[in-house]
């Protein structure tokens, strides 16, 4: 029963990174997907990235193999990344090239470090949940499909990190990534008076951001819909609120230049620039080219090591609608709440 | 001696059991008493939601619960009659590894997810976090909008062990128990930090939790309590690193261990641990706490290692030009930081190998980072600028996260996460509860209004002062 905690750290670490904890010295990127760390003894650890599904979800049947490949290539270890790739730690220098021939083989690419595209985060989506507004599996696995050769190859000005969510629950992280998506919901929640009473009522009312769920007399409520903003945290909180969404309604906006590091212009949540693209499964055409468009003008203009959040902040805004020939929506514009204020222009200092 | 059962008011589920006595002298118990009577639940057996009914008897026996091996959650019956799958098959194309040939291989119903790229929309129903007897945490149930094809879904969440290591042979026994009790389909790594393991009947979830606790394993990290933490990869593989992020884990987890497993915060409080202001884990943009690794000294800089580094043609004068602080000087023979403008942001650090951490090393705590929550997106703020993180119990941090979740335990609201409870408030007020004194470190600037409130105490002569 519960009470046992997590694995103990001491058994539970490969014998390369037992003998060298915290005696790193420095790191080299040797080719896309293998880094190499320098010990202090002299040791090197050769680590090799490989690409998952989307959103990580793996069948018993693959992990095995995978299971057997950690036995014979690195001493019976492995680690998920905070990017749900799968690391080999501790793999013979002279055996890199098998392992990455026998990956090939399986159908997983190795890659992803460095000045790359970095393996792709999303949630859950319409495989398991009931808020999405979209799938972001799948539109992550139509852009990788497309992107392969940027993951297989480091030839951007800095590392790329694209996120998507299924809703703006980001579970999926979309609003923490260099490029995000995010599924929206347009429709107003469903209302299911004969469902209310499992609810706590003025719980339901207190989540709502903006007030929109009123008390109608002692038992129900009423939603304003001129109010509300389709989030979905009262289809969380209540089961007669749920689900929220249609085929029409749903889609996904485009966030950028999310970043966590403090290096260049510090850590940042990214912006919205498409309010609205609709779902068009399975491959999500207009989501995939506006990425990849948003990506080619980000090559082009970014000088070493900028990523998409400081690329922006250099060279402004308007330069970045202007090249990207981005359309500029009133939706975009943030009228929330009083740190709405702070995003509109207080200077005269444009770049025309 | 008499039992107490707590039972869904719709079908009689058990779904805690005390005894009279163990209500009375065992406070943890107790406490997890009233708050499951105190709140709405979800019923692991029949989904319906409400709240709990109490039952007293002499016996600790449950009523016998019917369970129909037709009406379980697992997709067998669809897995067993496949039907055209063709938007799924169109996923499975193409160079990128497929999920859905992934979700194929296993029990996962793969009509639920083709209905929903034919129909756009998911065809999942409403779900939460139930409690199975002894398991406060961990489950979680997902009811289906299809009940033709399947009736639900059961996942639970595993605690990941420190630094994502897993050894290939418990591996092996984690994919056996997902093959005998589930879909046999595992998510490797939730962006919470959780291993889950989809798709357990709810008649096999107790069993499942059993055998997964028997290979060392442990479920928590659902509901309102501590999630899951998560660490970036710290000492064992990166070589800036200013703390032990894993061992700082293994710490946490054995000091709030029961407050990752029974629920009793206002929202769920997520922690995450980086070791460097790189922040590989996103805890600044995700985590309620962020503790994030700090160096107060300068830079230390080889001159020696750095002119090799040149010599294989690497250029310093591109370092120099980016530095965010604009605190890097090159004279063509000796790099020189300058103490006023450097800001400590790892970016010469990242790019070149001469360049390494200073000494006097400690850790930040920032506070209030979310995704959604009541007022949107929102970064975590500094707290506290600057503490020591000693080994081996990290006392000193521990007790500044405790004393945080105390004030948000006090004053916050039910379902209001820390970044909107501070929104709410106010820095300063928060900063006031948790009895921090602020810093310059605190501000990206000071105010700018002058609405400034002075309570009647704080009025008093103090020209002698100035003179």
């Amino acid at each position: 029963m519960p009470g046992i905690g997590i694995p103990k750290l001491a058994d539970n670490l490969p014998p390369i990174v037992k003998r060298n904890y915290g005696q790193w010295i420095s790191h080299e990127h040797v080719r896309p997907g293998v880094i190499k760390h320098d010990s202090k003894s002299g040791e090197a650890c050769y680590s090799v990235r490989v690409g998952m599904p989307t959103n990580a979800r793996v069948s018993k049947d693959t992990l095995l193999l995978f299971c057997d490949l950690a036995d014979e290539y690195s001493e019976g270890f492995f680690r998920i990344t905070q990017r749900n790739a799968l690391e080999f730690v501790g793999v013979d220098s002279k055996r890199i090239e098998d392992l990455i021939a026998k990956l090939k083989e399986m159908g997983f690419p190795v890659g992803g470090t460095n000045h790359s595209l970095h393996q792709t985060v999303s949630c859950a989506g319409w495989i398991h949940c009931h808020l999405a507004a979209t799938d972001p599996a799948a539109i992550m696995k139509s852009l990788s499909d497309e992107l392969i050769n940027d993951y297989l190859n480091e030839r951007y000005p800095a590392k790329l990190k694209i996120s998507a969510s299924g809703c703006i629950n980001n579970c999926g992280e979309g609003s923490t990534a260099d490029i995000g998506v995010v599924g929206v919901h347009r429709d107003l929640p469903p209302l299911k008076e004969e469902k209310l009473g499992g609810c706590e009522l003025p719980l339901v009312m207190s989540v709502c951001p903006t007030s929109a769920i009123r008390s109608k007399g002692q038992k129900t409520l009423e939603i304003d819909a001129e109010r509300c903003v389709h989030c979905p945290a009262c289809s969380v909180a209540c089961a007669a609120m749920a689900p929220i969404g249609s085929a029409m309604g749903d889609g996904v906006a485009i966030v950028v230049g999310g970043k966590a590091a403090n290096t260049g212009k510090g850590p940042a949540m990214a912006k919205v620039v498409i309010p609205y693209l609709p779902n068009n499964p399975p491959r999500w055409p207009e989501v995939v080219s506006t990425i990849k468009k948003i990506i080619a003008v980000w090559v082009n203009g970014a000088r070493q090591d900028e990523r998409v959040g400081d690329w922006i902040a250099r060279i402004g805004w308007e330069k970045f609608f202007q090249r990207t020939g981005l359309p500029v929506p009133m939706k975009i514009v943030d009228g929330y709440d009083g740190r709405s204020l702070e995003r509109q222009r207080a200077s005269v200092r444009f770049r025309w | 001696m008499e039992w107490v059962r707590l039972v869904c008011a719709h079908c009689g589920f058990t779904i805690e059991r005390y005894t009279d006595e163990e209500l009375k002298t065992v406070p943890r118990k107790a406490k997890r008493y009233k708050y499951l009577l105190s709140k709405s639940n979800i019923c692991p057996s029949c989904l319906g939601s409400g709240r709990l009914k109490e039952v007293r008897s002499a016996t600790a026996e449950e009523a016998p619960k019917a369970v129909d091996a037709k009406s379980s959650t697992a997709g067998e019956k669809a897995h067993a009659a496949p039907t055209a799958t063709p938007l799924s098959d169109e996923l499975s194309k193409g160079p990128w590894p497929s999920h859905t040939t992934e979700l194929k291989k296993t029990k996962y119903p793969i009509q639920m997810y083709e209905e929903a790229l034919k129909n756009r929309t998911t065809q999942w129903g409403y779900g939460g976090y139930v409690s199975l007897p002894g398991v406060a945490t961990g489950v979680l149930v997902r009811s289906s909008a299809r009940p033709e094809i399947t009736k639900g879904s059961n996942f639970v969440r595993i605690m990941d062990p420190c630094g994502n290591f897993f050894k290939a042979s418990s591996m092996r026994k984690l994919c056996e128990i997902a093959d005998k009790y589930a879909y046999g389909l595992l998510h490797l790594l939730s962006t919470g930090g959780d291993l889950e393991m989809l798709g357990i009947p709810t008649e096999n979830l107790k069993a499942a939790v059993q055998e997964i606790n028997s290979i060392g394993f442990d479920v928590g990290s659902t509901g309102d309590d501590y999630r899951t933490s998560e660490e970036c990869i710290g000492p064992a593989k990166c070589d800036v690193t200013l703390y032990d992020t894993l061992g700082f884990r293994e710490a946490w987890y054995n000091r709030f261990l029961d407050d990752v497993q029974y629920p009793r915060f206002p929202h769920k409080i997520k922690m995450k641990f980086a070791g460097c202001p790189n922040d590989c884990v996103r805890g600044g943009q995700k985590a309620d706490i962020f503790v994030c690794g700090v160096f107060r000294d300068l830079p230390k800089v080889d001159q020696a290692k750095i002119n090799e580094w040149l010599k294989k043609g690497a250029r310093i004068t591109d370092i120099v030009a980016r530095c965010p602080g604009d605190a890097m000087s090159w004279d063509g023979k000796k790099l020189t930081i300058d103490g006023d403008s450097c800001m400590r942001c790892m970016y010469c650090i990242n790019k070149v190998p001469g360049i390494r951490p200073g000494d006097d090393l400690g850790v930040a705590i920032l506070v209030g980072g979310k995704m959604r929550g009541k007022y949107g997106p929102m970064l975590g703020r500094v707290l506290v600028p600057f503490v020591k993180a000693v080994p081996p119990d990290y006392k000193e941090v521990f007790d500044l996260l405790e004393r945080i979740t105390e004030v948000y335990d006090e004053h916050a609201r039910k379902k209001e996460r820390v970044g909107d409870f501070i929104y709410r408030n106010g820095w300063d007020q928060f900063m006031k509860w948790c009895g921090i004194k602020p810093t310059p470190m605190h501000l990206a600037e000071p105010r700018t209004n002058l609405f400034i409130h002075w309570e009647a105490d704080e009025i008093k002569d103090e020209r002698s002062k100035a003179q």
